[in-house]
């Protein structure tokens, strides 16, 4: 019966040493220190360059940053494989490896290569230097052919109309209307027309640039309706006359519904060559 | 004697040897950007890239660099497009740094933590795989670089007011030549 309390006393007494002894095992694993030096090809230290360790197994990381003789220090590491990456103001980064030891001080002294630059690839200044003028050249480039494409397709709208009226504007229609409505259609389709050219015509060239791909058919077909937007009004003009007088639409007048086909249908051509693209 | 004096001379040679800087020159290059677009994909290719690595105390350190205006998708109007959204006009150059052990010339994949000054911004791109094959006296790299527009804070373009996706993956072919 007396035996029970002492092995009681006795079992609880091993568990608080068990305890107690616990804590100091793990406190055991020593910390190490990583420190060194961080200099140049040239042998010059490397003031206030970035050291990062992680490691390997936990994946846990550290960061510090070498003074202005460029010495650095890394405490409280455990013990393990690490990644090192150095990075120096101006020089590439270097990743290096290494193990750290319990409870040392180890050194690791590093050295930053030589960075290379754009002249050293064969570069020259005129093809690596850009200038506020060059991008503001492209901005405007861009904002006008934004602005040509937008008012290009407006322009489809009055062209397309102006072409359905004519049909009854002209042959044997006698209607003053619907020349009036063709009339004025065809004007607005030929003042949207010009506003949007001007802005394709207007906007910037971009030097030593080559014409490639769609492009190149949506300039030939303005070769098209660009002078059948011009021819088209000025034969509208006579038939209109003629209508007017009461006259059969005669000479060179008759051409202004197929140039009018042909025109539109050009136009639309171009359109429909750069539809696809941003 | 005089066989000792030689094995050391020997000795000492191959020891300044090892130390020496040796050098890497790009010879052959592709780089494919990729453009997505519900209705339109897009590639430009450019031939253009010039890259040399400089390797020292068993580190080599790599820079690779391409005129933004070479990269040709077959339309000039939409590589002017590219180059004025990607503000090539100021910033008209795409360079690439990278560090690697020289050690990493005997593995088939490296894995490579890259820095990309594009667009007047740079942008890290850490662990980027590359297979890489070896022929004579020539190394091929070919790989992917995950970039994103939003990386370098470029205003995605659109078509019929829909945009272009974020991701850009850029195509990496080169042959380097050791010198």
């Amino acid at each position: 019966m007396k035996a029970r309390p002492t092995k009681l006393v006795a079992s609880v007494g091993i568990l608080i040493l068990l305890l107690l002894l616990s804590e100091p095992l793990s406190a055991q694993v020593a910390a190490a220190t990583l420190t060194g030096t961080i200099t140049n090809q040239s042998g010059a230290v490397v003031p206030n360059a970035r050291i990062s360790l992680k490691n390997l197994l936990t994946g846990q990381t550290a960061e510090t940053q070498a003074d202005s003789a460029g010495i650095y220090n890394v405490p409280n590491l455990l013990p393990g494989d690490y990644e090192v990456s150095i990075s120096g103001e101006g020089l590439p980064t270097k990743v290096s490896k290494v193990t750290i030891n319990q409870g040392a001080t180890q050194t690791l002294n590093l050295t930053l290569g030589a960075v290379l630059s754009l002249g050293d690839l064969g570069f020259s200044p005129t093809q690596t230097q850009g200038s506020a003028q060059d991008q503001a050249r492209l901005d405007r480039r861009s904002h006008m052919l934004k602005v040509h494409q937008r008012i290009g397709l407006i322009a489809t709208a009055p062209i397309v109309a102006s072409v359905i009226t004519g049909t009854f504007a002209g042959g044997k229609s006698t209607s003053s209307t619907d020349r009036w409505t063709h009339l004025a259609l065809g004007s607005a389709a030929g003042d949207l027309y010009f506003l949007s050219a001007y802005y394709a015509i207007r906007a910037p060239t971009i030097p030593g640039t080559q014409t490639r791909g769609p492009i190149r058919l949506h300039r030939a077909l303005a070769w098209i309706h660009g002078p059948g937007m011009i021819l088209t009004p000025i034969l509208g003009a006579i038939a209109f006359n003629q209508k007017s007088n009461g006259e059969k639409v005669h000479g060179i007048a008759k051409a202004h519904g197929p140039v009018a086909i042909v025109t539109a249908s050009a136009y639309g051509a171009a359109i429909l060559s750069v539809s696809l693209k941003w | 004697m005089k066989k000792r004096i030689l094995i050391t001379f020997l000795f000492l040679a191959l020891a300044t040897f090892a130390q020496t800087d040796s050098q890497w020159v790009l010879s052959q290059s592709t780089l494919t950007y990729h453009v997505s677009h519900p209705l339109h994909q897009t590639d430009g290719v450019s031939h253009a890239a010039r890259g040399k690595g400089v390797c020292h105390a068993g580190q080599c350190n790599f820079l690779i660099a391409v005129p933004v205006k070479s990269f040709d998708s077959g339309d000039s109007n939409r590589d002017l497009h590219m180059l004025q959204v990607t503000r090539g006009g100021e910033f008209p150059m795409v360079t690439v740094r990278t560090s690697l052990p020289e050690d990493t010339s005997a593995s088939a994949t490296i894995h490579a933590d890259l820095e990309v000054q594009f667009a007047g911004q740079t942008a890290k791109y850490k662990q980027v795989p590359f297979e890489q094959s070896k022929q004579g006296n020539e190394t091929k790299i070919s790989g992917t670089i995950p970039a994103t527009l939003s990386d370098f804070k470029i205003d995605p373009p659109s078509l019929l007011a829909i945009t272009v996706k974020n991701e850009i993956p850029v195509r990496v072919e080169m042959t380097w030549q050791r010198q």
